[in-house]
This record gives C-alpha cells, sequence and structure tokens, in this order.
C-alpha cells in the first residue's frame, strides 16, 4: 500500500505539490492522471525517496520514507519516466546489479534474473550491450529491474510512453498480472483508453493538489459523462482549472511558448 | 563482535559498496575512453623524457671533452702567444665573418657556436682586450665558452707567474686566491635534468587518471538518465560515491603503474648505449615512489569526485578537470629547475609534501620515516575531507532534479 498525505513541494518559486493526498491499495490500479506540470513525477519522486517533502509525508506498506527510506524501497519497485541504460552493460547484468543492490545474490538471483527475461521476453537480447536496444527493449530492461526485487509496490511512471501495440499490450498485461497476485500498482498516464482498461482507481490531480478520487464508473456518473476523456475535462473545468490543461495550447498560439507550472 | 562485523560486511553497506564498485570497474573495463587513459596515456610522457634524453645523449658523445674545439677566431696573429696556448689546449681556430654585423646573426642564428677576436691592436703587446662573441641559450655553445674563457684563463694565471717570478716575487703573487673546484654533480648531469622531469608528469597522469570514470559515473549518470533508477536502490548515497571513487582509485592506480613502468623502461633504453649518462633510478625507487603517490591518488579522485558532483553537464565537468592536473604539475615543473628535497615545512602541505619526497627519490635519496606518515597522513586527510564534502553534494536534490 501506498498512502501519500497532505505532500507540499516547491522548487524556488514553483509549487509543485500544495497538499496533495492519496492512497493505491493492495490488489488494485490506481491512477493519477492531471495534466502536464500537475504534480505527478514529484509525488512518485518523494515516494520513491529521491525528494524530501516541504511538509505532509509518504508511507509505503506504512514505512515512512523520510524517516526509513531504505526499508521502504525493498518494498518498492519503481519504472521511472526516464529509463536510464548503461550502454556497455546487457539486461541481465542490468537485472543482475539491481538484485544485488537489494542485497540478493547467488544462484536464487541467477534462477530469478532467468524467470524474469523469459517473462518479459528478452531471450533475444539479454545477453547484448545495450547500445542500439529499441524503446521497448528498453522498457523490458527497465521492469526487469523493476521487479527483481519482488517488490509488494509498484510505481510506474507513464508506463507505455513511445512503445508501439505490441510492447503497450505486454505492459498491460503485465499490469493486469501483477494486480491478480495482490500487488499495489500506482501508475501515472495520459492514454485515457489505457487509463479505463487498467485502473480500478482514478485520482485526477492538477496544480499539486487532489481534484478528485473515485472509480471510473462513479467519476462517470457523477460528470455524466461515457468517454473518460470528457470526464477528465469536466472534472477540470468544474473545479476551475481547465485552464491548466488549456495553457499550453492558448501560449503556443498566442506564440509565447512555454509550459504551465 | 566479530561475528557482528564481519555480517556488517557481509550483508550491510561494506556489500553494497562493492556491488557498486565491481559494476564500475565491469562497465569501464569495456570502455575505450577510459582504457585509453589508463594505458595509452601514461606512455606518452616517459617516451617525450626518454627521446630527449637519447637525444641529449648522443650530442654528449659527439662532444666529449678531450676532443679539438673549433673556434671561428679573428686576429690571432696578432696575439702569437695566445694562439699556440690555445692550441697547446686542443682548441683550433677557423676563419670567420668579415663584418661585426654578419659575425653577430652567425653566433645568434646558430650557424656558429661562438667567435674570439683580437684586435689589430693587441700586436706587439702584452695586455690586450679580446671580445668573444656568443649565444649562452644553447648548452653546446655553454660547453664550448667555459673551454674558451677556462684557457684564456689558465693563459692568464700562466703569464702572471712568469712575471712575478721575473720581479723577484712569490709565483702565486697575483693570484692570491686559487680557485679549486670539485664538482660533485653525477657524471653527465645532463641525464640527471632529464629525470627531475620524471615527477611532476607522473603527478599530472595521477590527476588524470581516474578523470573519466569520475564524470561518467556521476554527472554522466545524471545525463544519461541511469542516476535516477539507481538512487531507488537501497544503498546509502555515501557509499554509493564511495564505490564509484574507488573504481576510479583502480584506474588511476593502473595509470600510475603503467606510468612509472614505462618511464624505468623507456629510460633504461634511452641510456643503454651512452657510457657517460647516469643510469636511471632503481626499480625499487619506482616502487617505492608508487606507494609515496597512493595519498595523491585518493585526493585526485577526490577533487574529480567534488567537481563532478557539483558541476551540471558532463562537458562543463570536462572542462574543469582537464585544468585539473595542471595545478600540481605547475609547482612541480619549478622543482623540475630547483629541487627541493621534502623539509619538515613541506611534508605538512598537502600534495606539496608527496611532490617534494618523489624528487628526493628520483635524487636517489632515501626520505626519513617521519616526512613519508607526515605526508601521507596530511594528504590523506585532505582527501577525506574534500570527499566529505562530495558526499554532502551528492546528497543534494539538485543532484537529480534538473532545472
Amino acid at each position: 500500500m501506498i498512502e501519500i498525505e497532505n505532500l507540499s513541494k516547491s522548487f524556488g518559486a514553483v509549487q509543485a505539490l500544495s497538499g496533495l493526498s492519496l492512497s493505491a491499495l493492495d490488489g488494485q490500479v490506481t491512477g493519477l492522471i492531471g495534466p502536464n506540470g500537475a504534480g505527478k513525477t514529484t509525488a512518485f519522486r518523494v515516494v520513491y525517496g529521491l525528494l524530501t517533502p516541504d511538509s505532509g509525508s509518504a508511507r509505503v506498506d506504512g514505512i515512512d520514507v523520510a524517516t526509513n527510506r531504505m526499508a521502504a524501497q525493498r518494498h518498492l519497485g519503481v519504472l521511472p519516466d526516464v529509463r536510464g541504460l548503461y550502454p556497455r552493460l546487457s539486461a541481465r547484468e542490468h537485472i543482475r546489479y539491481f538484485g544485488q543492490l537489494h542485497g540478493s545474490g547467488g544462484k536464487a538471483l541467477e534462477q530469478d534474473i532467468d524467470e524474469l527475461i523469459e517473462r518479459l521476453g528478452m531471450q533475444d537480447f539479454a545477453d547484448r550491450p545495450a547500445k542500439g536496444y529499441s524503446r521497448g527493449q528498453e522498457l523490458k530492461v527497465a521492469l526487469g529491474r523493476a521487479l527483481v526485487h519482488r517488490p509488494k509496490n509498484l510505481i510506474l511512471d507513464e508506463p507505455t510512453n513511445g512503445l508501439d501495440v505490441m510492447s503497450s499490450r505486454a505492459v498491460r498485461d503485465l499490469i493486469d498480472e501483477m494486480k491478480a497476485k495482490g500487488h499495489c500498482i500506482l501508475l501515472s498516464s495520459h492514454i485515457m483508453s489505457e487509463v479505463s482498461l487498467l485502473c480500478d482507481k482514478l485520482v485526477i490531480c492538477a496544480e499539486g493538489r487532489l481534484v478528485a478520487e473515485g472509480t471510473p464508473e462513479q467519476m462517470r456518473q457523477e460528470t455524466g459523462a461515457q468517454d473518460l476523456e470528457e470526464v477528465f475535462v469536466r472534472i477540470l473545468d468544474r473545479a476551475g482549472l481547465l485552464h491548466a490543461a488549456h495553457e499550453m495550447p492558448a501560449r503556443l498560439v498566442q506564440g509565447k511558448g512555454g509550459e504551465a507550472a | 563482535m566479530t561475528m557482528g562485523l564481519m555480517g556488517a560486511l557481509a550483508n550491510g553497506w561494506a556489500r553494497r559498496l562493492l556491488t557498486v564498485f565491481k559494476k564500475e570497474m565491469r562497465d569501464h573495463l569495456r570502455d575505450r575512453r577510459s582504457l585509453l587513459l589508463a594505458l595509452i596515456y601514461p606512455l606518452l610522457g616517459p617516451a617525450l623524457v626518454a627521446g630527449g634524453l637519447s637525444l641529449a645523449g648522443k650530442t654528449l658523445q659527439n662532444d666529449p671533452a678531450s676532443r679539438t674545439l673549433t673556434v671561428p677566431a679573428v686576429g690571432l696573429n696578432y696575439a702569437p702567444e695566445l694562439a699556440s696556448h690555445l692550441a697547446a689546449n686542443n682548441i683550433e681556430a677557423a676563419p670567420a665573418p668579415v663584418t661585426q654585423e654578419e659575425r653577430e646573426a652567425a653566433v645568434r642564428e646558430g650557424r656558429l657556436p661562438l667567435i674570439l677576436i683580437v684586435p689589430e691592436s693587441a700586436q706587439g703587446h702584452a695586455e690586450f682586450t679580446v671580445d668573444i662573441i656568443t649565444n649562452l641559450g644553447q648548452i653546446d655553445n655553454l660547453r664550448a665558452t667555459a673551454r674558451l674563457t677556462d684557457a684564456i684563463q689558465s693563459y692568464n694565471d700562466a703569464l702572471a707567474a712568469q712575471r712575478a717570478q721575473a720581479a723577484g716575487l712569490a709565483g702565486n703573487y697575483a693570484h692570491a686566491v686559487v680557485m679549486h673546484k670539485i664538482n660533485v654533480a653525477r657524471d653527465a648531469n645532463m641525464a640527471v635534468f632529464f629525470y627531475n622531469m620524471m615527477p611532476p608528469l607522473v603527478i599530472f597522469m595521477i590527476f588524470l587518471g581516474g578523470v573519466h570514470l569520475a564524470i561518467d559515473t556521476t554527472v554522466g549518470e545524471r545525463e544519461r538518465g541511469s542516476l535516477e533508477p539507481l538512487l531507488l536502490a537501497p544503498v546509502e548515497r555515501g557509499g554509493l560515491l564511495l564505490g564509484k571513487a574507488l573504481a576510479a582509485l583502480v584506474f588511476t592506480a593502473i595509470t600510475t603503474g603503467v606510468n612509472l613502468a614505462a618511464f624505468k623502461i623507456f629510460l633504461e633504453l634511452a641510456v643503454v648505449n651512452s657510457a657517460t649518462l647516469v643510469q636511471p633510478p632503481a626499480a625499487a625507487v619506482f616502487v617505492g615512489i608508487f606507494f609515496v603517490a597512493m595519498p595523491l591518488m585518493a585526493i585526485a579522485v577526490a577533487l574529480q569526485m567534488m567537481v563532478a558532483v557539483i558541476t551540471r553537464s558532463m562537458k562543463e565537468a570536462q572542462i574543469y578537470l582537464g585544468l585539473l592536473p595542471l595545478v600540481p604539475a605547475l609547482p612541480g615543473m619549478v622543482l623540475v629547475f630547483q629541487p627541493v628535497a621534502a623539509t619538515n615545512t613541506s611534508v605538512l602541505v598537502p600534495v606539496f609534501g608527496q611532490m617534494t619526497l618523489i624528487h628526493q627519490m628520483v635524487a636517489e635519496q632515501t626520505p626519513s620515516l617521519a616526512h613519508l606518515s607526515m605526508a601521507a597522513l596530511v594528504t590523506l586527510v585532505a582527501a577525506a575531507l574534500i570527499f566529505l564534502a562530495a558526499v554532502k553534494s551528492f546528497r543534494r536534490e539538485k543532484m537529480f532534479v534538473l532545472g
């Protein structure tokens, strides 16, 4: 279980998070959606111990990240937005490195790696250096790296971003499988069709705070819209935050450029 | 207690540190740039110095002291006694240009080593003035000029003694103080000068050996986007940076070892055919230098890590760290010309202490144990403090959040 409570974080003059709270339960897929700059990645980075919040707290399986970062990290697998591989190491060596950093080793680790390679379909490139991998192959390595210590909780930051149809489908199958096994999955995505397929619960945030939460069904009923994209727009509009979603195109039309904070 | 410690080593931070160290070693042993820096670069300095020494050795063999020195001269016929004295000292006269401008130009441009001019007014006189046109900017000329002036001096001395006796005075009447030069410089000083060039070059390589690794594993890791996934693993930030620093240290040690071995081998080869040149220091001296230089390796890596974690990009880090080796190399260059043995003060200055110690060792003097341990302690403490500052910077959020 992942819990975020009243989280605030600013970078200089930019308020990235202002009092965001949410929780993601075991055996569920929770989707965090919001316009660019809503604070999704910042919230994730607080949960996995990269950023210290100005106020509020984050807990993984009840372990406070701020006071016990390493213990919380052991319960957490993360697929960050940027995959970041080592060009001279193979897929197998990437996964082994992270397994060892998590304290695993020996035959048990090698068995886990073999299993992951098979499960993620990496047999063809597992022992080739990462330089020259396709985006789909990079994603698989990053997933293997995130799963090698068998975490109970998963954070996936735009898991299908830039992937082709087959790779996207493989990721979605994996998420379903993990959910069925009782894992807690928190993901962010801009692809509404994907969100409606995968998520049991939606958390909509904008400008660093929570705007709405509930099951997709509840949200449809509440807004009277069928299409999730329309649900998203109506909820933002109702909250008076539609400008946050529209800001970028509007600015581009005016020729000023830049992105909403 | 011991079991607890062993357990901590096997499962705790030491194991994680070792995992990071091993990964960086494996990664960079596959990296062409790291290998080039560790194995090929350290051959360049030794090749240059040995090449220079070999050339100098040939020059020396072409000019032994007993050989006839040819001096372009004008008007020696006006001073026949001086002329025969020079001839007796193996100095032979040769024709010289006619005008003064031509003479000076010929010497300035190196076409002639020097020119001796005896004025017409010397004819029939015992006392006269001679001019010597020389260019002391060239080592060959220094040698020729010294031989000519010594010969003229001995002519003067002999004449003075004759005159004193003719006047009924003591033979040494005109030169109360007799100079007797005792030259303790090792034979063929030239080689020693080249050996003195080693320490700054060795230190330069120490500050260069691990630089690619230091940049690539820190700011490079951030630029590739692999730092964020790495920081998701449950590893202490300090341990993470230390694992990386140890890998950089190993590459620095390899570079230094290759560098010292190349110096020993190349310099041996440079003097192998020379009977006059002093042999390079013994192999044991080079091994000793490696150990004395270990704290230097530590401080070099600490500085590299410090710079690498505070810079914003690999490009920026490369610029700063490309300049870093020059900082210790510059005072080192001064020591080439004015070698200073380690003193109680010099060993208290981090880096400088090792520099003076290494110079002392190259001169085949054994440094004192007190100096060795003091210098090592001071430099290691400085390295540790710099590394702690680097760890502090590595913990900043700015390290991985760009913008």
